[in-house]
């Protein structure tokens, strides 16, 4: 089969964490309120009504421009970007058109195990639709319901040059632009509740030197959808180029459940958004001074981190990589750290139990009632074997849910405490005393007895001590009574 | 006078704006536009070389709004302006073209 190029540019819009909308005073917080609750004049677009701009709309748009390594232009400017939709109120959607926030920047990131440089060709903010609904008990017939909670909510919007070459590719991309909007607290990111959208525009060339006929494909609801939507539309076009076709130029809309990319032709061919600058807007000079003080409030970001993890922890590209996606996962585990120095091993419970544990109850890290502190006195104790690796599992558990310090929790499920090698010695020769005739079938080369001698300690310490430490105190002991 | 703006262009114009004219209406604007569009090109005889597009004449530092949510209790008065409420939700013409998330 002939080789094909595949380029790929994709726009990511973010809903901005702010409190209040983008042009008025409605809060923001719409998910589970009842319809147009969170509506005024301004967001329903009725006449003579006048925006005014959310300072820290503006501010959240500057530091994902500079997160993104963009060019921040000195004065922004509003236009009206003219559609006719029952979910935009005022005929227009308020956007940026040439004097956006940010240009030209960059994103790195790592994809199958090479850092790969994506540029960002702009980032500009503008303003949510409201949100339709097309069935619903008692809806009247051929008519559909539109709320405007949403309406005007503040969006960034991140746009890349074409420089993505594979659904891979796309999705690394996205992951690691999840976690910067995150990071830098501009976006919560969430994909499924619709506060992180992505549209993209693929074509494949069965040339390097020219790309091929662009399709914009829309609609993908989760990552997942957007890797299998880019594979289908990929396959799609060299299928189409094989069969010595043209691929057109059209807008493509992905069906999750067929699993295929659908024609949306004839239907947007009268779009001509007729952008002009908003005459209710007045430009926005952006100060030097401004925004050095935005980009003083950038934290470390996800790249830098991983690498910085690598380094100063000696861990790998990939536990790197798992630790630093979500800034609370890092910043917990370098919390750790401060208190126990012991990177490994607190690496290894991070990624195995404590994941485990957020996985299994579906909440994040922030939410659950475990601190660094309480997990850093866990490990200690199973480093000193104090406690055995598995009753440590059951009190992280329980951690994970109640809280509490380790102590407390051993107290309230009645785990004894065993101290220190000395007790589990004095448990080894007690064990020793009780079962002479297994001690003699060990002594005479039976192998199976020592494991029913470990298996005594086991009972009587109630399976809280270290089998490993329990076999070689046995094997000490037997040694010794030689 | 030469057009300037065919009467196709000016019925795009119109379907866009989503506006509907009698064939009278139409050949009365599409005068008027065409006259619009020329006093235009008398404006392009002046040299503006070296001056940069102005959108708006004010420079000031526009007004700001903090970010403080505020509840605005008037959404009664609009519902009652609605001609078709359902459970809260403004109810108009099924638009079936575009996918909705």
């Amino acid at each position: 089969m002939a080789d094909f190029y595949v380029t790929i540019g994709l726009e990511v819009h973010c809903q901005l964490l702010t409190r209040t909308k983008m042009f008025c005073q409605c809060g923001t917080d719409y998910i589970g309120k009842a319809p147009n609750t969170l509506v005024c004049p301004v967001c329903m677009g009725i006449p003579g009504s006048l925006p005014v701009l959310n300072e820290k709309a503006l501010e959240l748009a500057i530091k994902t421009a500079l997160a993104f390594r963009c060019e921040i232009l000195p004065q922004v400017v509003f236009h009206r970007k003219n559609y006719f939709y029952p979910d935009l109120p005022k005929g227009y959607q308020i956007s940026q058109y040439n004097f956006p926030v940010g240009v030209n920047g960059f994103v790195e990131f790592f994809t199958q195990g090479t850092k790969k440089r994506v540029r960002i060709k702009r980032v500009h903010v503008e303003e949510d639709a409201g949100k339709l609904i097309h069935e619903g008990l008692g809806l009247p017939p051929n008519s559909s319901g539109v709320d405007f909670n949403r309406c005007g909510i503040p969006l960034v919007e991140i746009v890349t040059e074409p420089d993505i070459h594979s659904p891979e590719e796309a999705r690394d991309y996205l992951v690691m632009l999840r976690s910067m909007v995150r990071y830098i607290g501009a976006s919560d990111g969430n994909m499924e509740e619709g506060s992180l959208r992505c549209d993209a525009n693929v074509s494949v060339s069965p040339s390097p030197l020219e790309l091929g006929t662009k399709v914009e494909v829309k609609n993908m609801n989760s990552f997942r959808s957007v890797f299998r939507a880019l594979h289908y539309e990929i396959e799609r076009q060299k299928r189409v180029l094989l069969e010595g076709g043209m691929v057109i130029q059209e807008t493509r809309h992905w069906d999750e459940r067929e699993g295929m990319t659908v024609s949306a032709r004839g239907k947007e061919e009268a779009e001509d958004y007729r952008y002009f600058p908003d005459p209710d807007l007045l430009p926005v000079a952006i100060k030097p001074e401004d925004v050095e003080e935005i980009e003083k409030t950038l934290p470390e970001l996800p790249l830098e981190r991983r690498e910085r993890f690598m380094t100063e922890y000696e861990l790998t590209e990939s536990e790197a990589g798992i630790l630093t996606q979500e800034k609370d996962i890092a910043d917990f585990f370098e919390a750790c750290l401060r208190e126990f120095r012991k990177p490994r091993l607190v690496c290894n419970w991070m990624l195995t139990e404590v994941l485990k544990n957020l996985n299994e109850l579906n909440i994040d890290i922030m939410q659950s009632k475990i601190t660094p502190g309480s997990l850093v006195e866990l490990i200690k104790m199973v480093d000193k074997k104090e406690i055995s690796g598995t009753i440590a599992k059951d009190i992280l558990e329980e951690m994970f849910v109640s809280g509490g310090k380790v102590k407390e929790i051993m107290a309230r499920k009645g785990i004894s405490f065993i101290t220190s090698e000395k007790e589990l010695e004095r448990i080894a020769r007690e064990a020793i005393e009780k079962n002479p005739q297994s001690v003699a079938d060990y002594l005479s080369g039976k192998e199976k007895a020592l494991h029913f001698l470990i298996g005594q300690v086991m009972k009587m310490t109630r399976g809280q001590a270290d089998p490993e430490t329990v076999k070689s105190l046995l094997l000490k002991e037997l040694s010794s009574g030689e | 006078m030469g057009e300037k703006i065919s009467l196709e262009e000016l019925k795009k114009v119109a379907q866009l704006a989503k506006l509907q004219f009698e064939e009278g209406e139409l050949m009365r604007f599409f005068q008027d536009v065409n006259e619009i569009v020329a006093h235009f090109e008398k404006l392009d005889q002046l040299d503006l070389r070296d001056v940069s597009p102005t959108s708006h004449i004010s420079w000031s530092q526009p007004p700001v709004h903090a970010d403080d949510p505020t509840e605005w209790k008037g959404e009664e008065k609009v519902f009652q302006h609605a001609p078709v409420v359902w459970n809260r939700y403004f109810v108009v013409p099924r638009v079936v073209e575009k996918e909705e998330r």
